[in-house]
């Protein structure tokens, strides 16, 4: 990083916080504060609801993704636009014209105040470790390619963020994060065009596609129905369409964006946007690590990603043999791959093939050997491709955008979320349970104390995060074993008229049991965890309301 | 809670449903094409 780069990336920071600080002026009473006085254009909410999904880990983790599994994780996205429609249909029009705060309230009015406090407790939980881990992921990788120490980047990222959220709220949080996605999008384009232009001047980007895709890097359609695969046409079809019912439909973080939007039309349109960009969107990501990929097939890459975990071990007499062999082995790929492109037939392809299993076995070598030495089983740097590449390819001033480019994913996603947390905080617990006659003025404050507060917790939690790897199992297990459930007790209550409190609330308590059974005693992939927790949550509820009589259920709601 | 801030006073227009169901179906015919789009793509440079 020289001067320009670091230029770039202060210029950004000082914007973004500059931007968010200056919205402070429109949010001088509650529903400015957390709802924008509902009166955000469409593509700005649509903008922000892209943003907040887009985490910086999703920009560094899927490029990294695709360098080594190819362009599967595609299929995640294509149950997406029929959640979108789904949601435009139902819960977009009934939360808009609900007039509510947080998709949590309606749950009272719908049931009762129980089963508002524990899905909002719930979402709180398992967002506020959420949101330690969002800044976690970047953080750790930041440090390293920047050479900062974790503690620097962690609260370069997350108090910068709390920042801007806490003074300026929801019109802060929307409006930069239209700023950030134009950066994330600038960044990402200027990244392809240098890539490509670096390719050897024999080799097109249709050669270089032929290479990957002769490889199975391009496979973006798998038809096998199979619970234990992971990325697969169905499981995005069907249990991703869950996921995704559930964050964007019943996640304060999301629904908060389309109650901010003018209309019930320019909700819906809002969200819409996402159903016809986000699979577009992730292609052009995917397709980015696809090129990475390309690219060293004709540049030796490092053999380990991490630069901390290969100064461990890279000293070590079995660590040079395994670096001579893996040279070799990248010497024999590329004229694989020439020979393969010069003349493209079968023996040439089959050759080109047999070069990158080779590689593979290589490399898979070395990282064997930096889990024996450093004793970590789970080491992983697939998250590190992206970011070591642009640090060590990437010319001056494009390195800046790209670090910004990062920084704005995770701040979009961090500030959309603690806006969430303290809308939360504030509408289901202080002014529900503590302070029901409060003024504008008191709500404000509150809500800005909230998101300091979660902001402050946010960053001590990723401080814990970067050492403990089994923490980010914990807090992705729990999301997982929240959405479904969550979902199943809103279908409860918007679809299932004869749906009672008690049912929702034991409905929930049970779905989440039946996900932590799933997960523990069977092999399905975590993304069928969702249709399990909402098919119980349904079921169950329905079956416990059928034992709450009209006047039983009068007496629970009073 | 009240707002003290002005909202705007351009009147709310909400589109019919009908349009809406159009919009939806526009959605999902995309979605089709776009995945045989994606899926002709592998083929294309897998074959």
């Amino acid at each position: 990083m020289r001067f320009l780069d670091w230029a770039v990336v202060v210029v950004y920071l000082v914007y973004v916080i500059w931007d968010g600080i200056r919205m402070t002026k429109h949010s001088g009473s509650a529903e400015g504060y957390f709802l924008a006085n509902r009166s955000l254009p469409w593509w700005a909410v649509g903008l922000s609801v892209m943003a907040t999904q887009l985490s910086a880990i999703t920009l560094v983790g899927t490029t990294g993704q695709a360098y080594t599994d190819g362009m599967r994780f595609i299929q995640f996205y294509y149950g997406l636009p029929l959640a979108m429609v789904i949601l435009c249909i139902t819960v977009v029009p009934f939360f808009y014209r609900a007039n509510v705060y947080t998709a949590y309230e309606y749950l009272e009015r719908r049931f009762d105040a129980k089963t508002r406090s524990l899905t909002s407790f719930f979402f709180l939980m398992s967002r506020g470790l959420g949101v330690g881990v969002i800044i976690a992921a970047p953080s750790v990788i930041l440090s390293i390619v920047l050479g900062w120490s974790e503690v620097a980047t962690i609260f370069a990222i997350g108090i910068s963020t709390t920042f801007y959220t806490m003074v300026g709220g929801v019109q802060a949080v929307t409006w930069t994060d239209v700023k950030q996605m134009v950066v994330i999008f600038f960044g990402l384009g200027v990244v392809m065009f240098v890539i490509i232009s670096q390719f050897p001047a024999e080799v097109s980007v249709t050669d270089g596609l032929r290479l990957a895709g002769s490889l199975g890097k391009l496979e973006t359609v798998d038809l096998s129905f199979d619970l234990t695969e992971k990325y697969t046409l169905w499981s995005g079809v069907i249990a991703a369409l869950f996921l995704f019912l559930s964050y964007f439909g019943c996640d304060q973080s999301q629904v908060q964006r389309f109650l901010t939007a003018k209309s019930v039309s320019q909700g819906r349109t809002s969200i819409l946007m996402s159903a016809f960009l986000k699979i577009p969107m992730q292609f052009f990501i995917l397709l980015i690590g696809v090129l990475v990929f390309v690219f060293y097939q004709f540049v030796t890459p490092p053999m380990i990603f991490n630069p901390v975990e290969d100064a461990k071990v890279s000293q070590t007499a079995q660590y040079q043999t395994l670096q001579s062999g893996f040279n070799a082995a990248h010497e024999t790929r590329e004229k694989a791959a020439l020979a393969f492109i010069n003349d493209q037939n079968d023996q040439t392809r089959a050759a080109y093939v047999a070069a990158d299993k080779g590689f593979n076995e290589s490399r898979k070598g070395a990282v064997d050997y930096v889990k024996a030495s450093t004793s970590n089983s789970s080491f992983n740097d697939v998250n590190y491709v992206f970011p070591s590449f642009v640090v060590a390819y990437m010319p001056m001033g494009v390195i800046g955008l790209i670090i910004a480019a990062i920084f704005a994913a995770a701040m979009s996603s961090i500030s959309a979320e603690l806006n969430a947390l303290a809308t939360a905080t504030t509408i289901d617990f202080y002014k529900r349970h503590f302070k029901k006659d409060g003024t504008d003025r008191e709500y404000v404050r509150f809500g800005r104390i909230a998101t300091f507060i979660w902001g402050i917790f946010a960053c001590i939690v990723a401080m814990y995060a970067t050492n403990l790897g089994s923490l980010i199992e914990v807090v992705n297990k729990f999301g997982s074993f929240f959405y479904g459930s969550l979902l199943g007790v809103f279908v409860l209550a918007i679809g299932v008229k004869r749906a009672r409190s008690r049912g929702a609330f034991f409905g929930l308590l049970f779905g989440i049991a039946s996900v932590w059974v799933a997960s523990n005693y069977t092999n399905i992939e975590f993304l069928w965890f969702n249709v399990v927790g909402c098919v119980v949550t349904v079921v169950a509820g329905y079956l416990i309301s059928l034992t709450v009589s009209d006047a039983a259920q009068k007496g629970e709601g009073e | 809670m009240g707002s003290h801030e002005t909202k705007s006073t351009e009147p709310v227009v909400e589109l019919p449903d009908e349009w809406w169901y159009k919009v939806y179906v526009a959605v999902i015919i995309t979605t089709v094409v776009v995945i045989s789009l994606l899926w002709a793509f592998s083929r294309y440079f897998s074959s």
